[in-house]
């Protein structure tokens, strides 16, 4: 009876907890900003699987990496007159005008004869109300492409974010701990780490290993969490250590584990959660330039977006082509900086120094 | 205070030798290089063969060749570049370095700046509607997906407006009667760089006892203009003047990466600068300086600003380790000939001497910055340096 009475009384005090911690964030008005893009990009990402299986969308022409369509266009065949002006055209820019075709343009196609309609297929095609985002270089749907991108870059920082923050909360905590030679040896590996270039040391993992999404996941986590965010989280837990209520559980007989686990690591929690969302961003960024510089073997990211814009060369076409580079590079950035304003939003939350009252 | 500086370097030292070693398990694991390469060739003669073996050291187990690798490393000797052949590591890489050294100084004295003084501002107008909108702003240029940023300001400006060239270090047209190569040029502008940066440094120091703003301001200001009559002078007479149009063709071409690197570069220093300001502002000897009935400006620039400074400076100290990892995307956008394009294009044509050096390079370069980092932050912080007296 007296136990039950204990577990609901931890329970409320934890709900009372996160319910005060939720209005505090909800004071930052920019943490609220990044937790909206953050969602909408959530709400983005699974909301491709569920178009699919209720087969809304064909997975034929909406697939991402091998759909199709093809989009036909008619065009009136003219004659592009020798000299300017004339009645119809001003200059030489103006012929051929919207929805018509130079007949010059259709020397492989014999027998067009000029007033006549001609069908083609327009690739890239603009947005239209069955492509919102229209279609890219080979027919596909960028609209799709995007929500896949956010699919991969929502794997990829989380996994790598939790799988970093993981392995430095507990490397931080034991070097706290035990300190010694553990430590030393800890903290001279993160100097290591830290003196690392990160990019190059990319390049390099990537010329002998063919990176996959999770790999590269694997891999941004472990460096994450050998480096730096080994020595904060370990200053963190060596002033929880010297906190009385460490010490009784000492004198009550805790083993030095259970110490550990159980009264340290949630001190260092906050810390280790707002690590976490800093290096989604870092991890977010470093796959964008991996695959931007073609050095991922992944099927379809925003980063293989930009690539192909540019190596296709719609880059440098300006806005003429909008849809095949601002959405993929915005998303990038929207989504790196939703979570870097959450991240901050946190700070405000765990950081009673930076509070406004 | 000598302790711990020393305790620090011998640590270092030890994460060195350890920086090494990683570094040559991790280029051996490439498979294939251009030795293999040659090697597999049939036609290849047997001692030719051999002879490359036994250069290369490539018949060795290991062990002795990572022993080698080290005993070479510091006698400075890295063989030979594959793609370049008679050039060794060592002259690539002075070649390239004082081109990324000063795009990238240049952006980070402009960017600390700027940061700085935005994100004092940001912190002290904390809670209005500009804020929000600068944050916004700053947080944009802090996380914007930096290639395809750079890509469009390149087609902005290099393109579309067509005012700043498109990439490249200079116009080789331009240079088809020089009577000196790019290197002199450029060399004789960094020297000029330098010295007008420690004329602003100096005047900023004797400058900084003066307890009024304005007169302090006034003078400073009076410094720049000074510097820039003189630089006038400097160009237009004597040896500078025959250098003038190429140095000019340089500058010329630095204006852009530097522009959009600085754009991107700003926002960490205002981001931080923020934070650590508002943190300051919480604290009580700034409600007694309110109290005290001291102007709202001198509060902000000289009670919290300068507390707010410690962690930023630290942080810039850390910055300068990422200079050349930061210019390998830079430099591969804007064509920029430095030690980042050389790192990169060693690695993906598989120039393995090339690429090891310039990693252990960037290895010293990041080592000896983390230990001035220490060093400072040590010095700054009363707290370390007391407890290391005492």
């Amino acid at each position: 009876m007296n136990e039950n009475i204990e577990q609901d009384l931890q329970k409320q005090l934890r709900k009372e907890a996160i319910r005060r911690n939720w209005n505090l964030f909800r004071q930052s008005k920019l943490g609220m900003i990044g937790l909206y893009i953050v969602i909408f990009f959530l709400f983005l990402a699974l909301l491709q699987p569920f178009l699919f299986i209720t087969g809304i969308w064909n997975k034929g022409v909406y697939d991402p990496v091998v759909g199709y369509e093809a989009i036909k266009d008619t065009l009136l065949v003219v004659e592009c007159p020798k000299e300017y002006p004339t009645e119809k055209y001003e200059s030489m820019k103006d012929c051929p005008g919207p929805g018509e075709l130079n007949v010059k343009r259709l020397y492989l196609a014999p027998g067009v004869e000029v007033g006549d309609y001609y069908e083609t297929f327009i690739q890239p095609a603009p947005p239209s109300s069955r492509h919102l985002l229209g279609t890219d270089s080979l027919g596909r749907d960028v609209f799709s492409q995007i929500m896949e991108g956010s699919q991969v870059a929502f794997v990829l920082g989380l996994l790598s974010a939790t799988l970093g923050v993981g392995i430095s909360t507990i490397l931080g905590t034991i070097a706290a701990f035990f300190g010694g030679r553990v430590d030393a040896y800890l903290m001279r590996q993160s100097d290591l780490i830290l003196m690392l270039p990160s990019l190059p040391l990319l390049f390099i993992i990537s010329a002998f290993a063919e990176l996959k999404v999770w790999h590269l996941a694997i891999v941004l986590g472990v460096l994450g969490g050998l480096g730096g965010s080994v020595i904060t989280i370990k200053s963190q837990a060596l002033q929880v250590k010297v906190k009385p209520f460490v010490d009784s559980a000492r004198i009550t007989g805790g083993s030095r584990w259970r110490i550990m686990f159980s009264h340290v690591l949630p001190n260092v929690a906050p810390l280790a959660l707002l690590f976490m969302v800093f290096s989604v961003t870092g991890a977010i960024a470093s796959e964008s330039v991996l695959s931007f510089l073609g050095l991922l073997n992944i099927d379809m990211s925003w980063g293989i977006m930009i690539y192909l814009s540019q190596t296709d060369g719609f880059i440098f076409s300006g806005l003429e082509f909008w849809w095949l580079i601002l959405p993929a590079g915005l998303a990038v950035t929207l989504l790196a900086g939703g979570f870097y304003l959450v991240g901050r939003g946190l700070d405000d939350v765990f950081n009673p120094r930076l509070r406004k009252r | 205070m000598g302790e711990y500086i020393i305790k620090r370097t011998l640590q270092m030292t030890v994460v060195f030798f350890l920086f090494l070693v990683f570094s040559y398990l991790l280029f051996n694991a490439i498979p294939g290089n251009a030795f293999s390469n040659l090697l597999l060739n049939p036609d290849l003669p047997p001692d030719a063969y051999n002879r490359v073996l036994e250069l290369y050291g490539l018949d060795k187990p290991l062990f002795e060749r990572l022993q080698l690798y080290i005993v070479n490393f510091f006698k400075g000797d890295f063989g030979y570049s594959y793609k370049s052949f008679p050039k060794t590591p060592i002259e690539l890489i002075s070649e390239r370095l004082p081109r990324t050294l000063m795009l990238f100084a240049i952006v980070n004295i402009v960017s600390f700046y700027t940061g700085f003084f935005i994100g004092k501002i940001l912190a002290w107008r904390r809670g209005s509607q500009s804020e929000t909108w600068i944050t916004l702003t700053s947080v944009f240029s802090y996380t914007v997906f930096y290639p395809w940023f750079a890509l469009m300001m390149l087609w902005v400006f290099g393109y579309k407006l067509g005012w700043l060239p498109i990439g490249k270090f200079l116009y080789p047209e331009k240079w088809y009667d020089a009577p000196f190569d790019s290197d002199i040029v450029f060399s004789s502008m960094i020297k000029f760089t330098i010295v007008v940066s420690l004329i602003q440094f100096a005047a900023y120091l004797a400058t900084r006892g003066i307890e009024s703003l304005s007169s302090r301001r006034n003078l400073r200001f009076a410094s720049l203009i000074a510097i820039f009559i003189g630089s006038y002078f400097y160009w237009n007479n004597g040896a500078a003047l025959i250098k003038k149009p190429y140095a000019a063709d340089i500058a010329y071409h630095m204006i852009l990466p530097v522009m959009v690197v600085t754009i991107v570069a700003f926002a960490g220093t205002a981001l931080l600068t923020r934070t650590t300001m508002m943190e300051v502002l919480k604290e009580d000897y700034i409600l007694t300086a309110r109290a005290k009935g001291i102007s709202q400006k001198r509060i902000r620039d000289r009670h919290a600003a300068r507390t707010a400074l410690l962690p930023v400076v630290t942080s810039f100290i850390f910055t300068i380790v990422t200079i050349i990892d930061g210019s390998v995307l830079t430099e591969q956008i804007f064509s920029w000939p430095g030690m980042g394009q050389l790192l990169l294009q060693s690695v993906l044509e598989e120039d393995i001497p090339v690429a090891m050096a310039c990693f252990s390079f960037v290895g010293v370069f990041a080592l000896v910055a983390h230990l001035l980092a220490d060093i400072s932050y040590s010095y700054l912080d009363p707290r370390i340096r007391i407890k290391s007296q005492g």
